[in-house]
C-alpha cells in the first residue's frame, strides 16, 4: 500500500528538473538554417510558390476583374462593391490582404535568395541551386511587377525580415524604381533558369513571356514584340488550342495553350470557384457576369467559343463558369499563349504594321471561332479591337482594369471620374502600422 | 527556485511522505480505560442529529452520531472527558463530561458566518476572509434548464457578467468577472472542479457560423454543491498564473462520515417555446419597397405584370412563412439520482444522470449523460485518501446558427425573401436568393459532436500533527471530441463537391500535480497563524486528427472511406507550467487580521529568463465589530473593513510558442512537394501579462444577521497585456506576439441580502446585487478592428468592446437621405468620421431574488437586469436595406416607416441601395440600447411533510413549476438582448443570425429516500 502512495512522487521525482519547461513545436521548427540542403532548398521554394498562389487565388485576379466592367456583386459586404464602383476606400479588405499576401511573398522568396546568394555549402548542387535561384528572382520580379500595376511605386525589400525591426519604416520607391526592380529580378532570372518548359514553374520562357508582358506595359514595342515572339514560335511547346474552352473545360489543367499557371489540386485548394459557382454548387456566386458581359457572351457574333466562360443555374440565372471544379483543382491562369499573341498584335499596331498585327489577332479570334478581323489602316481601330478581344479572352482573369489603365482608358470606359481612382490607395492598415508609408495623391487618409 | 526547483521540491515531497509513512507505522493501539455513550439533539426539536462529529480533547480520536444520533467509543483516558462536538449547521460544543450515557444538545446556529470557504488551497472560516468572495449554493439554481451551470449563475454574483449569447443550450456564453484585462489572452474566468483545473476552451472545430459549445457543459450542475467565486487578487493570488480573470471554485457534493445512505432524485420536464421572433414583411409588402426602390434608382418596377415581363404586381405575391418552419416548441427533460451515505471511515457519493434539451431552432439538440463517484476513504487517525471523477458524455446535434457559413439554418429561415417559393416552377424544392432550402436544410442537416469527458482526481491528506497537514493531488482533464458532418448533394455545401464529409476528433489533455503543506494553529486565545506552503505541476496537451471526403456515389454513403477524394490534417499542441507558492496569514483575536501570499509560475511559452512570473498579494481586515467601542451596539453583529492588493498573472489564449522565430511546414506544399516557409518572428522577450488588483471592501451583518451585506470597491490595472501587435506587410509577416497593452477596469459590487419575515408559517428573503465597471484601455499603440465589417474596434482611451460606427443624426425630411456627424468636418463622410459609440459594457448589472415560503409552500422569483450596455442590431442591417437587395434578402417590417416622399419624419432612410450613404455598412442606425430586465426564473414549490407522506418511504418530497424567462423589458428591437453572434471573446454585442434564449415552462419533482 505505501508503495502506492509513493508512486505518484516517484513521477514527479523523476521529472528532469531542467527540462520540464522545454516544449518544442511539431508542426513548426523554431531556429536559423534551415535552408541548408537540395530537399530543404526545394521545399523553400515550394514555400514561395505557395505565397504567390496565395495572393493570386482570388485577391489580386479580383482587384483585375471587379474593377473593370465584366463582373456584378450580389453580395453584402461593401468591400467589393467599391472595386465594380471604382471607388476604392483605403479600408478595404481585399486591397490590404492583397498587399500583405505579396509581401509575404516577396519575403518568402527573399529568404531564399538570401540563403542561396551567401551559400557556400556543398549540399546543393549547382543546377539545383541556379534554379531555386532563379525562380525566387522571377517570383519576386512578378510580385513586384504585381505592385506597381495596382499602386504605383512601393517600398522596395530585397533582404529578408529576420527580427522585429527588420523593413519597418522603408519609403516607397517611385515607379520607374520599381519597374527597375521587376526587370533587374527577370534579368537574374533569366540568366539563372534552364530554357525547359514547364507549365507550372518559372524557367527562363516564363521569364521571357513575363518581360512580354514587362514590355508592353513599358511600351517598350519592340521587345515586348520580340519576347512575344520567342513564345510564340516555339510551337512544339506552345499553342492556341481549338476551340477556347479546351483550355479549361473538363478539368484539363496545364495544357499546351498554358504559359504559366499555378498548381491547385484537392490537397492544395484554390477556393476561387466558391464566389463564382451557383449555390447548386456549393458556390456562392456572389461574382456574376455582368448584363453587359452576359449579352457579348450570349450573342453568336461576340461569343464564339466563349460562351462556354458562362451558364445558368436551376433559377435561369447565370454564372461564370471559368472556375468549376469542385475538388477545388481550378488553376490560375497566370500567362497564356494567347496573350502573347495580343501582346504582339498590340506592339505590332503601335510600330503601325497592322496587318501583322490583325494577323496575330485573328488568330486568337479563329479559336474562339469568332470571323476574323479584317485588314485596316486605323491604328485606333486595330488597338480598339485588341482592347475588346482582351477583355472577352481573358474575362475572367487578372487583365481588364490593368489594360485599360495601362491604354489610358479606364476613365472613358469605365466611366472613373477622378483620375487619382487609377491608382488604389495604400491599404489604410499599412499607413498605420508604418508611417514612413505615404498615401496616393487625394485619397482621404 | 528556478529549474532545479522542481527536483528539490520533489525530493522534499518525497522525505515528507516518508516521515510520513513512517509516523504511521509507529502508531500504538490505545489501552482501553473507559468508555462512553450518548447521543446528541438539536435543542429546540429535540430531533436526533446525524453526522455530528464527538470529539476527546487532546486527542485526534472522533466520532459520528448514527441516524438517531448516538455515538459510543472506547478510550485510554479516564472520566470526566472533555468532549468537543460539532455539526454543519449548529454552533460547536465544548463541555465536560462526568460520565457516561450523555445526552448533549446543540443549539442552531442563526448566522451563516461560520461557514468556512475555500480559498487558494485553504479553508477559511467566512468571518476571516479578507478576500472578495461569493459562495454561490447550487440548490437554489440547478434547475434552471440551461445546457451549463455557469449560465445558472447569471445575476446571482455581484460583478459575474453572464450573457447567454445564443439560445441554443450547451452553447459558450460570455462569462466575464470585473471586467476584462486583455486583447489577445484569454478573458474568461479559471474554472476550477475539485482541485482540478477545467480546460474551459472549446475544441470546437467545424464552422456554426461562429457559435462555439461550451466545455463546461460537460459538467451535471445537480452534481454541484456550491459554487465560489474569487475576485479579487488576495483571493485568486494563489491561483496565480491563471487568476487574472477571476476563479471559479466548484465543489460537487460528496458523502459524509457516519451518515446512513440516502437517495436524492431531481426530475424535471419542461417545454419552451421564443417569446417573439422577427416581423418580416409579407409578399406584397416586400414586392412593394423593392418596387419603390427601383422607381427611386429610375429604373422599370420587376413586380410588374408578367404579361410585361415583370414578377407579378405585389399584391399577386403570396407570403411563404419560414420561420415558423424553422421554430418548435422544443422539449427540456433532466433526470438525475445520487446515492450517499458513509461509514465511520468511508464517505461516497455515486450519482447518473441524464439531461435533454431541444433547441427552439430545429435540429439543434444537446443532450448530456454524466457518471460521478466520490470518495474519502480515512485509512487511519492520521491519513485520507480519496478521489473524484466525473464522466460524462455530451452529444450534440448541431445547426449553423450565427454568421456566414453555408448551410445557415437562420439564413434560409430568415434571411430569405418572405414572397419567394420553396418550389420552383417544376415543383422542385429549390433554395432562394443563395441560401439552402430550409426544408431541404432541415431534412438532410446531419451535423454533430459527441464529446467523452473525464474530469477527475486522486488526493491523499496527512495529518502530520493537529496543527500540520500535508496534501498531495494529481488530476487529470479529459475531453474527446469527436466531430462529424455530412452534407449531401441536395445542400449547397455538399453539392458542389457531390457529397462533402469531415470528420474530426479533438483531444485535450490538462493534468495537475499538486503538493501542499498546511499549518494552522491556534498559539493562545489571542494568536492564531496559519501558513501554507505548495508546488504545482502542470501540462497541458492537445492533438487533432481531421479528415474530408468530397464526391459520394449515392448520399446513402457517407462515410469518409467512400468519398472519391480524401484529405487529412493533424495538429498538436503543448504547454507546462510549474509553481511554487506559499502564504502566511496572522489574526489578532480574530479583530485583525492579515495575509501574504506570493507564488511563482513558470510557463514554457516563454522563453528562459522570461519565463518566470512572481504574484504576491497582500491582505488585511479589521473586524471593527470586535472592538468595545461597538460591542454595545445591539442591532450589530458583524462588521469587517478590508483590503487587499496583489499581482496576478495571464498567459492563456496566446500561442504555446508564440515568443519563437518558426518556420512552419503546414499547408505549404506546391505540385505536391512539401513547401517551407518562415512563419513567425521571435519575440525573446514575450512574458506574463500582469494585473494589479486593490479591493477595499465591507462587510456587515445587522439585525440578529437578519441583514447582511457586502461593498466591493476595486481597481485593476493590466500592464504588459498580451497583444497580436501588426507588423507592416513589408515585413512579410503580419503581426507578432508582445506585451504592448495596458487596461484598467474599476467598479464596485453591492449585495444585499435580506430575512425580512420570518415566522413559523411565512419567511421572506430577499437577495439584491448591483455592480458597475468601468473599462478603459490605457495603452494601444494602433487601433485594432474586429469583425468582417470592423463594428468593433478597440482603441486607446474608450473600453474594450467599443463599436465603431457612423452616426445617423437624423433622415433630412426634405430628400429622404440619411445625415451623418461629419466628425471631421470636410463636408464628406469617409471612415475618418466613424466614431465609437458605446460598447458592449453595461453601466450597471445584477439581480434580484425573493423567495417566500408559506406552511409547505415556497415561492421563489428571480429577476436579472443589466443597464446601459450597447448592441449592433446586424439582422437589420440586412432586414432593411429598402428593397435595394431585392430577392437576396428579406426585409424586416421595419423598413416600413421608410421615408416615401417630403415632409415625412422617419429615422428610415430613402430606399436608394445597399452600400451608398442611406444603407451604409457600419452604420450607426442599427445599434441599439441594450438595457433589459429580465424575468428569469418564477417558480412554486410544495414541499410534503412526514405527516403527508405517510408510510412513503421518502424522508423529502417537493414538487414544482417553475417558468423561466417569462418576459423581458427592453427597448431593444432584436429578439434578445443577450444575443451575440459571434463566441469569440472580441466580437460580443453583434447580433446576426441568433436564437433567442426560450421562455420555458416545467414541473418538476425533488426527492430524498
Amino acid at each position: 500500500m505505501r508503495t502506492k502512495f509513493l508512486y505518484l512522487f516517484y513521477i514527479v521525482l523523476f521529472t528532469s528538473c531542467s527540462s520540464f519547461l522545454e516544449v518544442d513545436p511539431k508542426s513548426s521548427i523554431s531556429g536559423e538554417g534551415i535552408i541548408k540542403d537540395e530537399t530543404s532548398a526545394n521545399a523553400a521554394i515550394s514555400g514561395v510558390y505557395d505565397a504567390l498562389r496565395s495572393y493570386y487565388s482570388v485577391d489580386y485576379q479580383s482587384i483585375a476583374y471587379l474593377s473593370g466592367d465584366n463582373v456584378q456583386w450580389t453580395g453584402s459586404q461593401s468591400q467589393v462593391q467599391e472595386f465594380i464602383n471604382n471607388i476604392v476606400n483605403p479600408e478595404n479588405s481585399t486591397i490590404a490582404s492583397t498587399w500583405n499576401g505579396i509581401y509575404t511573398t516577396i519575403n518568402r522568396a527573399n529568404n531564399v535568395i538570401n540563403t542561396l546568394d551567401n551559400y557556400e555549402g556543398d549540399g546543393i548542387p549547382a543546377a539545383v541551386k541556379d534554379n531555386v535561384l532563379g525562380q525566387a528572382y522571377a517570383i519576386r520580379g512578378l510580385a513586384y511587377f504585381d505592385l506597381v500595376r495596382v499602386w504605383g511605386g512601393v517600398p522596395l525589400i530585397t533582404e529578408p525580415t529576420e527580427k522585429v525591426g527588420d523593413n519597418i519604416g522603408i519609403e516607397r520607391s517611385t515607379v520607374e524604381q520599381t519597374y527597375q526592380q521587376v526587370i533587374d529580378d527577370l534579368n537574374l532570372a533569366e540568366d539563372l533558369l534552364p530554357s525547359a518548359t514547364d507549365r507550372f514553374a518559372f524557367t527562363k520562357k516564363t521569364v521571357w513571356a513575363l518581360k512580354a508582358r514587362y514590355h508592353l506595359y513599358q511600351k517598350n514595342w519592340e521587345e515586348a514584340r520580340d519576347y512575344a515572339k520567342l513564345l510564340i514560335d516555339d510551337q512544339s511547346n506552345y499553342e492556341l488550342i481549338a476551340p477556347y474552352y479546351s483550355f479549361f473545360k473538363n478539368n484539363v489543367t496545364g495544357t499546351r495553350e498554358s504559359v504559366f499557371e499555378l498548381f491547385y489540386s484537392a490537397n492544395e485548394a484554390n477556393p476561387h470557384r466558391a464566389q463564382w459557382q451557383p449555390q447548386t454548387n456549393g458556390g456562392t456566386r456572389q461574382w456574376a457576369p455582368s448584363e453587359e458581359l452576359i449579352a457579348l457572351l450570349t450573342n453568336a457574333s461576340t461569343a464564339g467559343a466563349r460562351s462556354q466562360l458562362i451558364a445558368r443555374d436551376n433559377q435561369n440565372r447565370w454564372y461564370g463558369d471559368l472556375y468549376y471544379r469542385s475538388t477545388g483543382a481550378d488553376p490560375t491562369y497566370v500567362i497564356r499563349i494567347a496573350e502573347l499573341y495580343l501582346i504582339r498584335a498590340e506592339a505590332y499596331a503601335e510600330l503601325e504594321e497592322y496587318d501583322l498585327a490583325v494577323d496575330d489577332l485573328n488568330s486568337v479570334r479563329e479559336r474562339a471561332l469568332l470571323v476574323g478581323r479584317s485588314y485596316t489602316t486605323s491604328k485606333t481601330d486595330v488597338l480598339l479591337w485588341i482592347e475588346d478581344e482582351r477583355r472577352l479572352e481573358f474575362a475572367f482573369e487578372a487583365h481588364r482594369w490593368f489594360d485599360l489603365v495601362r491604354t489610358g482608358r479606364a476613365q472613358q470606359v469605365l466611366g472613373v471620374t477622378e483620375s487619382f481612382r487609377l491608382l488604389l490607395p495604400i491599404p489604410y492598415s499599412q499607413i498605420l502600422a508604418d508611417p514612413a508609408l505615404k498615401q496616393n495623391p487625394n485619397y482621404s487618409s | 527556485m528556478r529549474y532545479c526547483g522542481v527536483f528539490r521540491y520533489s525530493l522534499s515531497v518525497f522525505l515528507i511522505w516518508a516521515s510520513v509513512i513512517t509516523v504511521w507505522a509507529q502508531e500504538t493501539k490505545p489501552i482501553i480505560n473507559a468508555s462512553l455513550v450518548g447521543s446528541v439533539i438539536d435543542a429546540t426539536t429535540k430531533d436526533p442529529i446525524e453526522g455530528a462529529t464527538v470529539q476527546l480533547e487532546a486527542v485526534t480520536h472522533s466520532v459520528k452520531t448514527d441516524r438517531n444520533g448516538r455515538f459510543s467509543f472506547v478510550t485510554g483516558q479516564k472520566l470526566p472527558f472533555r468532549l468537543t462536538v460539532t455539526s454543519v449547521g449548529y454552533r460547536t460544543q465544548n463541555l465536560v463530561i462526568e460520565k457516561s450515557s450523555t445526552v448533549i444538545e446543540l443549539n442552531r446556529s442563526t448566522e451563516d458566518l461560520d461557514e468556512v470557504v475555500v480559498v487558494g488551497y485553504t479553508t477559511i472560516a467566512k468571518k476571516n476572509l479578507i478576500g472578495a468572495v461569493d459562495r454561490v449554493s447550487q440548490q437554489a439554481v440547478k434547475d434552471i434548464p440551461t445546457g451549463s451551470f455557469d449560465a445558472q449563475l447569471q445575476g446571482k454574483v455581484a460583478g459575474m457578467q453572464v450573457a447567454a449569447s445564443t439560445g441554443i443550450p450547451g452553447e459558450a456564453l460570455h462569462v466575464r468577472l470585473r471586467g476584462a484585462t486583455s486583447i489577445n489572452a484569454d478573458n474568461n474566468p479559471l474554472y476550477v472542479i475539485d482541485g482540478v483545473f477545467l480546460n474551459s476552451e472549446s475544441l470546437q472545430t467545424i464552422n456554426t457560423g461562429g457559435k462555439a459549445t461550451s466545455p463546461i457543459a460537460d459538467l451535471s450542475p445537480s452534481d454541484i454543491e456550491y459554487v465560489e467565486v474569487l475576485k479579487d487578487a488576495e483571493a485568486t493570488a494563489l491561483y496565480g498564473s491563471r487568476g487574472a480573470n477571476g476563479v471559479i471554485l466548484i465543489t460537487t457534493k460528496r458523502g459524509k462520515n457516519s451518515q446512513s445512505a440516502k437517495i436524492d432524485v431531481n426530475l424535471y420536464s419542461g417545454r419552451g417555446k421564443a417569446a417573439k421572433l422577427w416581423e418580416l414583411t409579407t409578399g406584397p409588402e416586400h414586392a412593394e419597397l423593392v418596387n419603390e426602390y427601383f422607381r427611386n434608382i429610375g429604373q422599370a418596377e420587376p413586380f410588374r405584370p408578367v404579361a410585361d415581363g415583370g414578377r407579378g404586381l405585389p399584391s399577386e405575391q403570396q407570403t411563404y412563412d419560414r420561420l415558423a418552419e424553422a421554430f418548435r416548441t422544443a422539449g427540456v427533460h433532466n433526470v438525475d439520482l445520487s446515492v450517499y451515505g458513509g461509514s465511520e471511515n468511508t464517505a461516497y457519493y455515486l450519482s447518473a444522470g441524464y439531461n435533454k434539451q431541444e433547441s427552439i431552432l430545429k435540429p439543434i439538440s444537446f443532450d448530456r449523460a454524466n457518471f460521478r463517484f466520490n470518495l474519502d476513504q480515512k485509512v487511519n487517525n492520521n491519513l485520507k485518501i480519496g478521489s473524484s471523477n466525473g464522466i460524462s458524455r455530451t452529444g450534440r446535434n448541431q445547426g449553423r446558427a450565427g454568421d456566414g457559413p453555408q448551410g445557415g439554418i437562420l439564413q434560409a429561415a430568415l434571411h430569405t425573401p418572405t414572397y419567394l417559393s420553396p418550389y420552383n416552377e417544376e415543383g422542385v424544392l429549390v433554395g432562394r436568393a443563395g441560401f439552402d432550402n430550409l426544408t431541404l436544410l432541415l431534412d438532410n442537416y446531419d451535423v454533430g459532436s459527441t464529446s467523452l469527458r473525464y474530469i477527475g482526481n486522486v488526493y491523499g491528506e496527512y495529518q502530520i500533527t493537529p496543527a500540520l497537514k500535508f496534501r498531495s493531488t494529481f488530476s487529470v482533464d479529459y475531453n474527446n471530441y469527436n466531430e462529424h458532418e455530412y452534407w449531401n448533394k441536395l445542400l449547397i455545401a455538399g453539392s458542389g463537391a457531390n457529397g462533402l464529409a469531415t470528420s474530426a476528433i479533438s483531444q485535450s489533455t490538462t493534468w495537475i500535480n499538486e503538493q501542499t503543506l498546511t499549518y494552522r494553529k491556534r498559539l493562545d486565545a489571542r494568536h492564531t497563524i496559519g501558513a501554507l506552503l505548495g508546488n504545482t505541476l502542470q501540462g497541458s496537451y492537445f492533438s487533432l486528427t481531421s479528415a474530408e471526403g468530397r464526391g459520394f456515389a449515392t448520399d446513402d454513403f457517407t462515410l469518409i472511406n467512400t468519398a472519391a477524394t480524401t484529405t487529412s490534417n493533424q495538429d498538436w499542441d503543448q504547454y507546462k507550467l510549474a509553481s511554487f507558492f506559499g502564504r502566511v496569514d496572522y489574526a489578532f483575536e480574530d479583530k485583525y487580521l492579515l495575509d501574504f501570499s506570493l507564488r511563482a509560475d513558470g510557463s514554457s511559452k516563454f522563453n528562459k529568463g522570461y519565463q518566470w512570473g512572481y504574484f504576491p498579494a497582500i491582505g488585511v481586515a479589521w473586524r471593527l465589530s470586535k472592538e468595545s467601542f461597538l460591542q454595545d451596539v445591539a442591532f450589530l453583529d458583524d462588521l469587517k473593513l478590508k483590503t487587499s492588493y496583489g499581482l496576478t498573472g495571464n498567459q492563456n489564449g496566446i500561442n504555446s510558442f508564440a515568443s519563437r522565430q518558426l518556420w512552419s511546414g503546414v499547408g505549404s506544399s506546391y505540385r505536391g512537394v512539401a513547401g517551407i516557409f518562415p512563419e513567425q518572428l521571435a519575440n525573446q522577450e514575450l512574458s506574463w501579462e500582469t494585473t494589479s488588483q486593490f479591493n477595499l471592501g465591507l462587510d456587515a451583518a445587522l439585525l440578529n444577521n437578519r441583514l447582511t451585506t457586502s461593498l466591493n470597491y476595486y481597481y485593476k490595472y493590466t500592464t504588459d497585456g498580451l497583444l497580436t501587435e501588426v507588423l507592416p506587410g513589408t515585413t512579410g509577416f503580419s503581426s507578432f506576439t508582445n506585451n504592448a497593452v495596458e487596461i484598467s477596469n474599476k467598479g464596485f459590487e453591492l449585495s444585499i441580502s435580506s430575512l425580512n419575515i420570518n415566522s413559523d408559517v411565512f419567511s421572506w428573503n430577499t437577495s439584491f446585487n448591483i455592480a458597475r465597471n468601468i473599462n478603459n484601455i490605457e495603452k494601444l499603440e494602433t487601433p485594432q478592428n474586429y469583425g468582417s465589417r470592423d463594428l468593433i474596434q478597440f482603441r486607446e482611451g474608450f473600453p474594450m468592446y467599443s463599436f465603431w460606427v457612423y452616426n445617423q443624426l437624423y433622415v433630412d425630411p426634405q430628400t429622404g437621405d440619411a445625415v451623418y456627424e461629419d466628425v471631421d468636418g470636410n463636408g464628406r463622410i469617409t471612415t475618418d468620421d466613424r466614431q465609437i459609440l458605446g460598447s458592449i459594457w453595461p453601466d450597471y448589472f445584477g439581480g434580484l431574488s425573493n423567495d417566500f415560503s408559506y406552511k409547505n409552500f415556497d415561492l421563489s422569483t428571480f429577476f436579472t437586469f443589466s443597464v446601459g450596455n450597447k448592441i449592433y442590431n446586424h439582422n437589420r442591417f440586412f432586414g432593411e436595406a429598402g428593397g435595394a437587395r431585392d430577392a437576396a434578402r428579406i426585409i424586416f417590417k421595419s423598413n416600413l416607416d421608410r421615408w416615401q416622399q417630403p415632409g415625412d419624419i422617419t429615422d428610415v432612410p430613402r430606399s436608394d441601395g445597399v452600400n451608398n450613404n442611406n444603407y451604409k455598412d457600419g452604420g450607426g442606425r442599427w445599434l441599439e440600447d441594450g438595457s433589459y430586465l429580465r424575468f428569469r426564473t418564477l417558480s412554486l414549490g410544495y414541499n410534503f411533510t412526514a405527516k403527508n407522506l405517510g408510510k412513503l418511504p421518502l424522508s423529502k418530497l417537493r414538487i414544482y413549476a417553475q417558468a423561466t424567462n417569462l418576459f423581458t423589458i427592453t427597448k431593444y428591437t432584436g429578439l434578445d438582448p443577450e444575443s451575440a453572434a459571434n463566441s469569440a471573446a472580441n466580437q460580443q454585442g453583434i447580433d446576426l443570425g441568433t436564437p433567442p434564449q426560450p421562455r420555458s415552462f416545467q414541473l418538476g419533482v425533488n426527492l430524498t429516500l
